[in-house]
């Protein structure tokens, strides 16, 4: 068959190639959130700090010790189920900024399939911008995200109005952490008869644990006004540069 | 008003000053073919997305160390290329490539004109049969050389090996489909 590779070819223009996502689109959403960075994950502590902590947390068996900072006793703590939030005496240095990582962009319909819950979306704003869908924790991670807009002004955080997060804290207790430090507002919430913590002021800290508790180092970030809440099995984060009764409004609206 | 579609020198140049909308542009330009060379490397749609994703943020990182004057897609890809098998092998699996052809994308019904089938059922069915029964590394050689119609620069940077290995790669790849085809016509 001497046309072997001009056929070869020609079935290449013919297959059913899967839809190219709007790659150009989200790389810039990543691109935005941290201008002139290396998406490198570089370790944002020494490795050797990082690892005393997980020993730490492996040893106690609290969450005591979750990030940099050791030394700095915990005023506080407060948990929901799939968060926990500590105000500690002193923080350490702010992480350098960088890119969020959100996952893979996807639609909603999508997202649906690959995750473990049926998705809230605020019908204040409405329909997200952008939808990402990471599985890093069981059941999955669902993040709706909206560009700035009047009402929901761009976080320096995120780059962007308002940025949504949900996954199953049930079967992920402690999946996401929060460290602040005196200066920041911590308020417990009842919204709908079910728990929140709303978290307001100086830059806080955010960070995931991995499967055994540890520490991501490479996910922990500086945030913005955060509002925790529970609802039913999942644990939904909204985080913006909004005012604590705008936040609520948002929440209340989550269908 | 300058309609003239920026040269993709001029966007690298401006993409390493910081101009995001330069190398948004870049992305969308070669965001199919990164897309499809992830996919014929993980097997995966959504990994090939995220490989891409990752490939191109990187990329922009490393924009400063990108020779100015060099072609891009082939430094994209070597990119997106390593990214998509350190997924695949990060994630212990690699999903078997399954290659269909776009029938359903014609109109409902309408016969195909004699230019639009270019190749007919039976030839097609023939390959693809030939192609499914291939190894991986020959299907990925044949699938970025003549499939994505890949240079031979690129298809190196694709399949991670030196330039000087593309040709009897793929030759070796083609031979095996001949066999197949062969064997499947006698």
């Amino acid at each position: 068959m001497p046309e072997l590779e001009r056929t070869l070819a020609r079935l290449g223009r013919e297959l059913d190639w899967p839809e190219t996502p709007d790659l150009a689109s989200s790389v810039r959403t990543r691109l935005s959130s941290a201008p002139a960075r290396t998406p490198r994950r570089r370790p944002l502590f020494r490795r050797s700090v990082v690892l005393a902590f997980a020993i730490l947390l492996v040893a106690s068996a609290t969450v005591f010790a979750a990030v940099p900072g050791v030394r700095d006793a915990v005023l506080e703590f407060f948990g929901l189920r799939g968060a926990t939030v500590e105000r500690r005496e002193a923080l350490p240095t702010p992480p350098p900024e960088r890119s969020l990582v959100l996952g893979t962009r996807t639609t909603l319909d999508a997202a649906r399939e690959r995750i473990g819950f049926e998705p809230l979306v605020p019908a204040d704003p409405g329909d997200p911008d952008y939808v990402y869908v990471r599985s890093v924790t069981s059941g999955g991670e669902l993040t709706l995200a909206y560009n700035a807009r009047p009402g929901l002004p761009r976080a320096r955080s995120t780059r962007l109005g308002l940025v949504v997060s949900q996954f199953r804290g049930d079967v992920a207790p402690e999946y996401v952490g929060k460290v602040t430090g005196p200066g920041t507002g911590i308020e417990e919430l009842r919204l709908g008869g079910e728990r929140a913590i709303w978290i307001e002021g100086a830059p806080h800290f955010f960070f995931y644990r991995g499967p055994n508790g540890e520490v991501l180092d490479h996910e922990l970030r500086v945030a913005e006004n955060v509002l925790l809440l529970e609802r039913g099995r999942l644990l939904v984060r909204l985080e913006g540069a909004f005012t604590r009764e705008r936040a609520i409004e948002i929440a209340e609206s989550l269908r | 008003m300058e309609d003239r579609p920026p040269h993709e020198d001029e966007l690298v140049a401006r993409a390493k000053r910081g101009e995001l909308d330069a190398y948004e542009e870049i992305v969308r330009r070669h965001q199919s073919i990164a897309f499809r060379t992830a996919w014929v490397i993980t097997g995966s749609a959504a990994d090939a997305e995220e490989a891409a994703q990752d490939a191109f943020v990187k990329a922009h990182a490393a924009l400063g160390r990108f020779r100015e004057g060099a072609p891009l897609r082939p430094w994209l890809l070597t990119i997106v290329a390593n990214e998509a098998r350190n997924r695949a092998k990060a994630a212990g699996r690699r999903e078997r490539l399954v290659l269909r052809v776009a029938e359903e994308r014609r109109p409902g019904g309408a016969v195909p004109s004699p230019e639009a089938a270019l190749l007919d059922s039976e030839q097609r069915g023939e390959l693809l049969d030939a192609l499914a029964g291939l190894s991986g590394a020959d299907r990925e050689a044949i699938a970025c050389r003549y499939l994505l119609e890949l240079s031979e620069e690129e298809t190196a940077a694709a399949l991670g090996c030196a330039r000087g290995t593309v040709k009897s790669r793929v030759s070796r790849a083609l031979a095996r489909l001949r066999e197949r085809m062969e064997v499947a016509d006698a």
